[in-house]
């Protein structure tokens, strides 16, 4: 299997390049053959990948120590799930599972523009297939996942125990599908640029795939804070590592690049920043890669030092230098009749929001970066930490969430004071209100106050977008009034969808503001049958249970929680032993409720079992940042959900764009 | 216009001075609060998991568990936040601490956020300034449009509705 997994790939690698000659040939030649052989070699590219991926996952589950690959990430005793979950728990691994995403989503690229675009879709395939080199150059000759061992163990080293949990199995495939898929608007957005087609048409074409990478980010970063939440063992579940900021930048700019390509679309403005945004937003994946695999920042989630980093910053640089270089030759074609009247005006609402995401996303790659800076210029080695990112970005995100608010409310063009004043009027009444209850409850942290008014006025302008949807449906077709909702948000659902996506930042927003200033923290010993309060809560040691399997030894404590006296719930924490590894880790036990989460870590046993230190965190609100985060999902969805008018829309404005070059009058856009 | 870039930048300059208010108060408080979790989110792990020694995850970590217990035994002994950062500090150096320092080059890593995010409100204010200079494409001035006189939702929702009702008609 090794032989054929190695020999696919290298097969695989000659076939991109052939892609790369065929569609610039070809889309030079006007050669409908080579187009059409280019298209042939990239998907039989995906199928050998596929292969390789097969051979290493049959490698994994038939635990085939030979490979050194299999035999320093998985065992025999490891459960079958994290076999499979295992690819892409090493290096060579996770870099194949990449690779394998990407042919994945070229393949369907070049699918649906075999017959579309057929003035850039060459040039987007054989970028595609340029950044598919790279990272099967990677597979081939600089980190290969079929190398073997000449003396083959009997054992394998086992996958390491922090990555043995459900949510680690979907949170880096989720992660990588989002980063993979931002390449493909990009490697329109170049082709673009190097076609000096420069309309919105590669937008158009691509609008699902940044909203589908915008979609597994979101859901990237959720599992991995969700993994950390119930894996870490502290309470918390982001600790603005620079791995997770890798993740966490990309979606910032992919969130600036979705409000500000409305934008183009509507009014035919800011085309270098669109193609600006996209381009960041690529070179941020790899650098996220570029930080997890090179060792220059240390990271809890980074893989062994493994000597890749200069090839990924080579092919950062290159990326950077290239893209910015066809952004400044294009720049006098991508210059447009702007039309600005206001800054009342939802344009600019539009462009502060852009400036605020794009704000912190460098806030975070500056704290990221900083400690190289300064260990540079100084000598002298720091670390940048939760305290740093969050006082910066804290500001900021209340700047943002403000923002969104404001950009419902106010009309593209410009927007009078009065109205304005009428706008807001019932929004705000909703932010005081908030802030006064908030007050009431004893809350007197003015960012807490200021943070809880800003989510009830964005709640506030939502509710009165649905509002007056709603009554307009109403009162014009005559709807009752959940009809008039469901078709308000099916016949609008980009506009609509958008609104869901905003509650639930809203609803993670207030998770997280509410998690971050009231969290209480108790640690006791307690002998079985004390107990010991938290909160409203009594949490009873009622014993433990030792559990020893092949795999690992495991002791589980049991707790019972009353409140008033009644039992509310029973809580097992454990501690864990991997055998394997020889590591221990812990299990933590939660108890989730809109009001409140108990977190309960079992941070000490006494060798009988008698004595037990617990460490409890009661963090309220935190359920809204998960309940958030499924909303933003969902809204996502209603995003994305067919919908026939825009179809036909998009048609027709891929139908003007083919048949004028030329860059002509605003096509009629979305919302 | 001159008044209005005035305005507009004294505006961004408020905004700043509230940001690094904002974020010195959270600072000052977070190292005033003796309390473990303020304390020890203010100190790095020094086990090689580069997280803080709040949120290191090595139920036996050598650094972190001492630690957090010297910690609170120094709360209990009544001393103060930044007292106990500071004796963490003499004994292991600058890179204990979990963010940078307000003194020397770290000012650095303090400003520039907040600076990019000025300049780049003044590089819009610019653009817009100029983009507002030039005459209107589709040769509509802001006060004859519908959009602008009118309430602006309704005349929105109408046409789109109108549209609606185009299509099933």
């Amino acid at each position: 299997m090794s032989q054929l997994g190695s020999l696919a790939l290298l097969v695989a690698l000659l076939l991109a390049v052939y892609s790369i000659g065929a569609n610039l040939y070809g889309a030079r030649r006007q050669r409908a053959d080579f187009l059409a052989s280019a298209r042939h070699a990239l998907w039989a590219m995906c199928a050998l990948i596929t292969l390789a991926v097969i051979a290493l996952w049959s490698g994994l589950l038939s635990s085939d120590f030979s490979l050194e690959y299999v035999a320093g990430y998985s065992s025999t005793t490891l459960p079958t799930p994290y076999k499979f979950a295992a690819l892409w728990g090493g290096q060579q691994g996770s870099l194949l599972f990449w690779t394998w995403l990407l042919s994945i989503f070229t393949s369907i690229a070049v699918f649906q523009n075999r017959r579309r675009n057929p003035e850039i879709a060459p040039y987007a395939a054989a970028v595609l297939a340029l950044v598919a080199v790279f990272f099967l150059g990677m597979l081939n000759f600089v980190t290969r996942p079929f190398d073997t061992l000449s003396l083959v163990p009997g054992e394998g080293t086992d996958l390491n125990p922090l990555l043995q949990n459900y949510w680690m199995a979907i949170h880096p495939p989720s992660l990588y599908t989002g980063y993979v898929s931002s390449t493909v608007p990009f490697a329109f957005g170049a082709a673009a640029l190097i076609t000096g087609k420069l309309d919105d048409s590669w937008i158009r074409s691509t609008r699902r795939w940044a909203i589908f990478s915008w979609f597994f980010l979101t859901l990237g970063n959720m599992f991995g804070a969700r993994w950390a939440y119930e894996v870490l063992g502290w309470g918390g579940y982001w600790a603005w590592d620079p791995v997770e900021n890798a993740a966490f930048m990309p979606w910032l700019v992919m969130t600036a690049y979705l409000h500000s390509v409305m934008i183009q679309e509507r009014k035919d403005m800011l085309k270098v920043w669109n193609l600006a945004l996209i381009g960041l937003a690529f070179a941020l994946t790899i650098f996220g890669t570029f930080i997890t695999r090179s060792g220059v920042i240390s990271s809890v989630h980074s893989f062994t030092q493994s000597g890749l980093g200069p090839y990924f910053l080579s092919f950062l640089i290159l990326v950077v230098v290239a893209y910015s270089g066809l952004l400044i030759f294009r720049s006098g074609e991508l210059r447009s009749p702007a039309e600005f009247e206001s800054y009342l005006s939802r344009e600019a609402a539009f462009l502060f929001n852009n400036l605020v995401l794009v704000g912190i996303a460098f806030a975070v790659f500056w704290g990221t970066i900083f400690p190289v800076l300064s260990e540079a210029v100084r000598g002298v080695k720091i670390t940048v930490g939760p305290p740093f990112f969050n006082q910066v970005n804290g500001p900021l995100a209340l700047a943002l969430i403000f923002l969104m608010g404001v950009g419902p409310l106010i009309a593209w063009r410009r927007t009078t004071p009065r109205n304005l004043i009428q706008s807001f009027a019932a929004p705000a009444s909703l932010g005081l209100a908030g802030g006064l209850l908030a007050f009431a409850f004893h809350i007197r942290a003015w960012y807490v106050l200021a943070a809880l008014s800003v989510a009830a006025f964005v709640m506030g302008t939502i509710i009165v977008e649905f509002r007056r949807g709603v009554s307009a449906r109403r009162h014009m077709i005559g709807e009752a009034p959940a009809t008039a909702l469901v078709n308000l948000v099916a016949k609008n659902n980009r506009r609509y969808g958008g609104y869901i996506i905003h509650i639930g930042v809203v609803f993670a927003f207030v998770g997280i503001v509410g998690s971050a200033f009231f969290k209480t923290e108790v640690k006791k010993t307690v002998n079985v049958g004390q107990s010991f309060a938290v909160g409203p809560y009594r949490l009873q040691y009622l014993g433990v249970l030792p559990i020893d399997t092949p795999h690992l030894e495991s002791a589980t404590a049991n707790l019972v929680v009353t409140r008033d006296g009644h039992e509310v719930a029973q809580m097992a924490p454990a501690k864990l032993f991997y055998k394997r590894q020889q590591q221990p880790a812990t299990k933590v036990a939660i108890r989730s409720t809109p009001f409140a989460d108990l977190y309960v870590v079992l941070a000490g046993l006494d060798d009988s079992g008698r004595q037990a230190t617990f460490e409890v965190f009661l963090t309220p609100l935190v359920f809204w940042l998960w309940g958030g985060g499924l909303l933003m999902v969902l809204g996502t969805v209603v995003v994305m959900w067919p919908n026939v008018r825009e179809r036909a829309a998009i048609a027709v404005a891929l139908r003007a764009a083919a048949d004028s070059p030329m860059v002509g009058e605003p096509a009629p856009g979305g919302d | 216009m001159k008044r209005r870039l005035f305005y507009a930048a004294l505006l961004v300059g408020l905004a700043l001075v509230f940001s690094f208010a904002l974020g010195s108060d959270l600072a000052v408080r977070a190292a005033e609060r003796p309390t473990l979790a303020a304390i020890s989110q203010g100190l790095t792990c020094q086990c090689g998991c580069g997280l803080t020694v709040a949120n290191c995850n090595h139920p036996t970590c050598s650094f972190s568990v001492p630690v957090r217990e010297q910690i609170e035994s120094m709360i209990g002994q009544g001393k103060s936040g930044a007292q106990i950062i500071a004796f963490y500090r003499q004994k292991y150096g600058e890179k204990i601490l979990s963010a940078p320092t307000t003194e020397g080059f770290n000012i650095v890593a303090w400003v520039m956020p907040f600076l990019v995010v000025v300049l780049g409100g003044a590089v819009i204010i610019y653009t817009a300034k100029r983009w507002r200079s030039l005459p209107a494409a589709g040769g509509t001035s802001a006060e004859s449009s519908p959009e602008s006189d009118s309430p602006q939702f309704d005349a929105e929702l109408k046409d789109r509705l109108a549209h609606e009702i185009r299509e099933h008609t």
